[in-house]
């Protein structure tokens, strides 16, 4: 029982951040094709809000790289039209929450013009979504809203883990055809790790992360919530208990064979998102895990994710909001002992 | 056909009297099945709302005539003129309205406009309206930074000229020079609101002036008005000189959907009768004999483009789950 290591053996790799690793993917893209382009507010020479797209402008040029104003409607319906029309738009939204502002755009847009016309235009867009708590953005910066991408059909759904995957999904995301939102946690942009460097490397949509394997019971988690439930898990592991850490990487696709064939050998589930529990990406899983597994199961499955409340503003209060790693360690030993 | 026309009408733009000809041709084929409509929906119903155009399409075939094969359309949801006139065939039309699988839209239409047909431009229409604003923008941006040469006509009413993606499209395409040509069928109606109740000024045309680009008003019941006025906004963007918007002022002579009571209306009888009638008004420009003739092959194509659509299977639930993802 082990962690199990992100990246191949082999694979040349270099150590960077997580907010570096998205813009290592944007710029080899848009080197690989010039069809590929961005907009955004602040994306341009600032290097956005969170300096993700630093150095971009510098490289690509103000046609392929667009600050655009506070006009969410047009970042998200303007990648729509442009998909439509023979180029490969990946847009910045500052916080994911703002997708709120474009739901229009998002949800029907993107997510029903190539189905309402016959499946005649297509939609090769992503919308990049600063996700998450990041101390002290407040209540309507500081949202997990993956669940909403899940609910409506036609969206693909990401969400990064680590550096390696934001490299790596964010690359399939764009050579994708669909519409893809992706969700990249804002709190762990400054997260470092392993990252190959090879301009091919891709990761497929659809193939959840075995992060630790372990036979005690399996926990689901994605996001910011995927290191606290490796630490938790460690916790355990000093005494013994072997969790097992799952990633799914993706929600849309969502690998359900590897988190059933899991609760198979392990008989409990706990699924843990930042996203508040009520209707959050975890209903779902709970709910196909206990269609697919249920005589495999030794116990409910259990879901952990933030309050239903609005995140507050204060930095200390909002991590009381979300689950904390010793919240992740005290269900999953609740779990063990049902 | 059409299409073809639309080409030559360019060439031909100083000889009036083709021109006439030609706008006259695709204003009475669009009559012809409007008509065809109003009197099969009354017979049969369909499965939806027809949003009829009957009266306004003198805006649609004067505007969609200024542009050429590979402009982009965003058409709005009042009749089928946009589409017809950029080329797509009547009975493909005819087939997405009512549900058929050789529509456009391949069985996924019914009642509500939703052509498409990516080789003629036509793009599609937003079902929650004003939508079309902002993707209207984002594929001039597409043609901007593919250095195409190509113009995005985006039609809307003057209720959806009040959304908010009005502004944020038109803001951003002034400032990088988008080339995009806002053609609004002012009919006075915003479903049951009159447009006087609903706005400050008395042209939604005035509000082009907020950002910098030209705005202009035209009799939308003179085809050869609207296709001047909207040939100089094409000009002008497929020219790099930005944006403009061209306001027809029309009139909507039938319900919001065909079958609406009307009761907020006293305006006009429940009838077929258009005032100042684009075809009336563009029959002084063309001789009797051809405008009579033309008249004839419309309501011959259009009875014919019916029969057709009638005979197309309508679709199952393999059509269902088709083409959510590509």
């Amino acid at each position: 029982m082990s962690i199990v290591a992100e990246v191949p053996e082999g694979v040349e790799t270099e150590r960077i951040g997580y907010a570096w690793a998205i813009n290592h993917a944007l710029a080899e893209e848009m080197r690989r094709d010039p069809r590929v382009w961005m907009m955004g507010q602040d994306i341009g020479k600032m290097g956005g809000v969170f300096g993700v797209t630093r150095g971009l402008f510098e490289e690509f040029g103000a046609a392929r790289v667009r600050d655009t104003t506070i006009n969410e409607t047009f970042i998200v319906g303007g990648a729509a039209g442009a998909a439509m029309t023979g180029t490969i738009p990946v847009v910045e939204l500052q916080f994911a929450d703002f997708g709120l502002v474009a739901g229009d755009e998002i949800f029907h847009k993107l997510a029903k013009w190539r189905y309402m016309h016959g499946g005649k235009l297509g939609l090769p867009a992503v919308v990049r979504l600063p996700t998450g708590v990041v101390g002290g953005a407040g209540a309507e910066h500081s949202q997990s809203l993956e669940a909403m991408g899940m609910h409506v059909p036609g969206l693909k759904v990401v969400l990064p883990a680590t550096p390696a995957d934001a490299k790596g999904l964010l690359k399939t995301a764009i050579r994708d055809p669909n519409p893809v939102l992706f969700f990249e946690h804002k709190g762990m942009y400054r997260v470092k790790g392993e990252v190959p460097t090879s301009e091919d490397y891709l990761v497929p949509f659809g193939e959840a992360a075995v992060r630790r394997r372990g036979d005690a019971a399996t926990l689901v988690a994605t996001g910011l919530m995927v290191p606290r439930a490796l630490e938790a898990a460690e916790k355990l592991a000093a005494e013994g208990t072997e969790l097992e850490v799952i990633d799914p990487r993706t929600l849309v696709p969502l690998d359900m064979e590897t988190i059933v064939a899991s609760v198979e050998r392990t008989g409990r589930a706990l699924v843990v998102h930042e996203a508040v529990r009520t209707a959050g990406a975890g209903a779902e899983i709970a709910a196909r895990i206990q269609e697919a597994a249920f005589f495999a199961l030794d116990a409910p499955v259990w879901r952990l994710g933030a309050l239903d409340t609005p995140i507050p503003q204060d930095p200390d209060l909002e991590q009381l909001v979300i689950p904390s790693t010793a919240q992740i360690e005290s269900a999953a030993r609740e779990l063990l002992a049902l | 056909m059409s299409t073809k026309t639309a080409q030559e009408a360019e060439g031909a733009a100083t000889d009036e009297d083709v021109l006439a000809l030609d706008l006259y041709r695709e204003v009475s084929r669009i009559r012809a099945l409007e008509l065809l409509l109003n009197r099969y929906v009354k017979e049969h119903g369909f499965g939806g709302f027809w949003h009829p155009g009957l009266g306004q399409e003198a805006v649609q075939a004067g505007a969609v005539m200024a542009l050429r094969r590979e402009d982009y359309l965003f058409y709005a949801h009042r009749g089928l003129g946009y589409a017809l006139v950029k080329g797509m065939a009547p009975e493909v039309l005819l087939g997405d309205l009512l549900g058929r699988v050789g529509g456009s839209v391949g069985g996924k239409g019914g009642g509500t406009v939703h052509f498409v047909d990516p080789e003629l431009g036509v793009l599609g229409q937003g079902g929650t309206l004003g939508s079309n604003f902002v993707l209207g923008a984002g594929a001039a941006t597409s043609i901007q930074i593919l250095g195409e040469d190509r113009v995005v006509a985006v039609f809307f009413g003057d209720g959806a000229a009040a959304r908010g993606t009005f502004h944020e499209a038109a803001l951003q395409a002034a400032v990088w020079k988008l080339p995009i040509v806002w053609v609004c069928e002012n009919n006075g109606w915003h479903l049951s609101a009159p447009f006087s109740a609903q706005s400050p000024t008395e042209d939604i045309a005035d509000r082009a002036a907020a950002y910098g680009v030209p705005g202009v008003v035209v009799d939308g019941q003179d085809a050869l008005a609207v296709r001047a006025a909207t040939l100089d906004a094409v000009e002008r963007a497929r020219g790099g000189d930005g944006p403009s918007l061209v306001e027809a002022k029309t009139l909507r002579i039938r319900g919001h959907y065909e079958g609406d009571p009307q009761k907020y209306r006293d305006d006009i009888a429940d009838g077929l009768e258009v005032p100042r009638d684009p075809l009336r008004i563009l029959r002084e420009r063309v001789p009797a004999a051809e405008a009579d003739a033309l008249d004839a092959a419309a309501a011959e194509e259009a009875e014919a483009a019916l029969e057709k659509a009638l005979a197309m299977p309508k679709g199952g639930p393999e059509v269902v789950t088709a083409g959510v993802w590509s």
